[in-house]
């Protein structure tokens, strides 16, 4: 929780085990078979600096950071979004998982990070899981493992270098 | 703050949960006409994300029973049950679990539980603390309680976690019974112990 890891290697697994209202940000660049994982808590951070990954509006530019470094491209880079289920209405009362789940949107926006899929809502809890250089998948508790996104051989990251060639 | 509590508030804290735990096993015992052991509980100041693994195995699915706590010192009272634990308690009470009786009979419990438990801590500190109407679910242990505790620590990150250990003497049944003070509610059950924080 209010972590993040990084992994570019094929058959590296990240994996955020059971978020309920909190949201797995994962960034890929299929390409380069780099991937990041966040645990993304809390929409706002409201100037509070650490944990970064915590907060939405925070842990998106760390996120970026962290997978730049190492060895992604910018322009490459696809996020996919996994949680925000609205769990027991204790405590403040407010659905905190769609808060979150639109703060993590409304930073992927500032930073122009392309959506390639959502799998957000509901009142379950999820596990995400980011296999390098095979799949994305989510997973309800005690449920099958849904693909969300394929590595898969054709990579829109080697198209963009073929384009490039041709000029 | 719970970010700065000392060993004597911790040590003061956890004497609040015994007692109060003491209470709520009496009237869980009462209701179930069963004997209910006790363990002693722990009072743990920790970052959120050991907060989630001091409360067992994130994958592991469990029953959580859960009731907001408001008035002078809100939070959370969070109960978590394995899923042979919650059947052992609905057999117990004569109701099919897995059903919407069984939940609602599991809801019961932890009503009986959180407003004995919040009873006993608000006539030792004078607070008040009222217990919410209790939801059910069955899920992962992890998104249950990173849920409820994300609420309660707000943008610190320490959480305060007050937890004992209910058995059923006899029984397959183990209850994890935890209360979750939000971040700047717990000077407030510290002051009159004369350990609070002088500063807030």
């Amino acid at each position: 929780m209010g972590e993040l890891a990084v992994a570019g290697t094929v058959g590296d697994e990240l994996v955020a085990i059971g978020l309920g209202s909190c949201i797995g940000l994962a960034l890929v660049d299929r390409a380069a078979n780099v991937a990041g994982l966040a645990h993304v808590v809390l929409p706002d951070s409201q100037g509070q600096q650490v944990p970064r990954a915590k907060f939405a509006d925070t842990a998106v530019p760390e996120l970026i950071a962290c997978v730049l470094a190492a060895g992604a491209l910018r322009r490459r880079l696809e996020a996919v979004l996994i949680g925000g289920a609205r769990m027991f209405s204790v405590g403040a009362s407010l659905d905190v998982g769609a808060r979150n789940a639109e703060a993590v949107r409304e930073a992927l926006g500032r930073e122009r990070i392309r959506i390639h899929v959502e799998e957000v809502g509901g009142n379950r809890g999820r596990t995400a899981r980011v296999i390098i250089g095979t799949e994305i998948t989510s997973q309800l508790a005690g449920g099958p493992r849904t693909s969300l996104l394929s590595f898969g051989p054709q990579r829109p990251g080697s198209t963009l270098r073929t384009v490039g060639a041709l000029r | 703050m719970p970010d700065h509590l000392t060993e004597l508030q911790l040590d003061a804290l956890r004497e609040l949960a015994n007692i109060s735990s003491g209470t709520a096993a009496t009237s869980l015992s009462q209701m179930l006409g069963r004997d209910v052991d006790l363990s002693v509980p722990r009072a743990l100041a920790l970052p959120l994300a050991d907060a989630v693994e001091a409360a067992g195995d994130p994958a592991e699915t469990v029953t959580g029973i859960g009731l907001e706590v408001t008035g002078d010192v809100p939070g959370a009272v969070l109960l978590l049950v394995p899923p042979e634990g919650a059947a052992t308690l609905c057999s117990l009470l004569g109701v099919e679990p897995g059903t919407e009786v069984g939940d609602s009979a599991l809801g019961e419990i932890g009503n009986i539980l959180g407003a004995s438990y919040l009873n006993a801590l608000s006539s030792m500190t004078g607070m008040s603390l009222l217990p919410g109407t209790p939801q059910v679910m069955t899920d992962l242990l992890g998104a249950i309680v990173a849920s409820v505790l994300a609420q309660s620590v707000g943008h610190g990150d320490i959480a305060l976690v007050l937890d004992s250990e209910l058995d059923i003497t006899g029984e397959p049944c183990a209850i994890s019974f935890m209360l979750l003070p939000d971040a700047d509610g717990v000077n407030d059950l510290l002051a009159p112990l004369g350990v609070g924080d002088p500063a807030s």
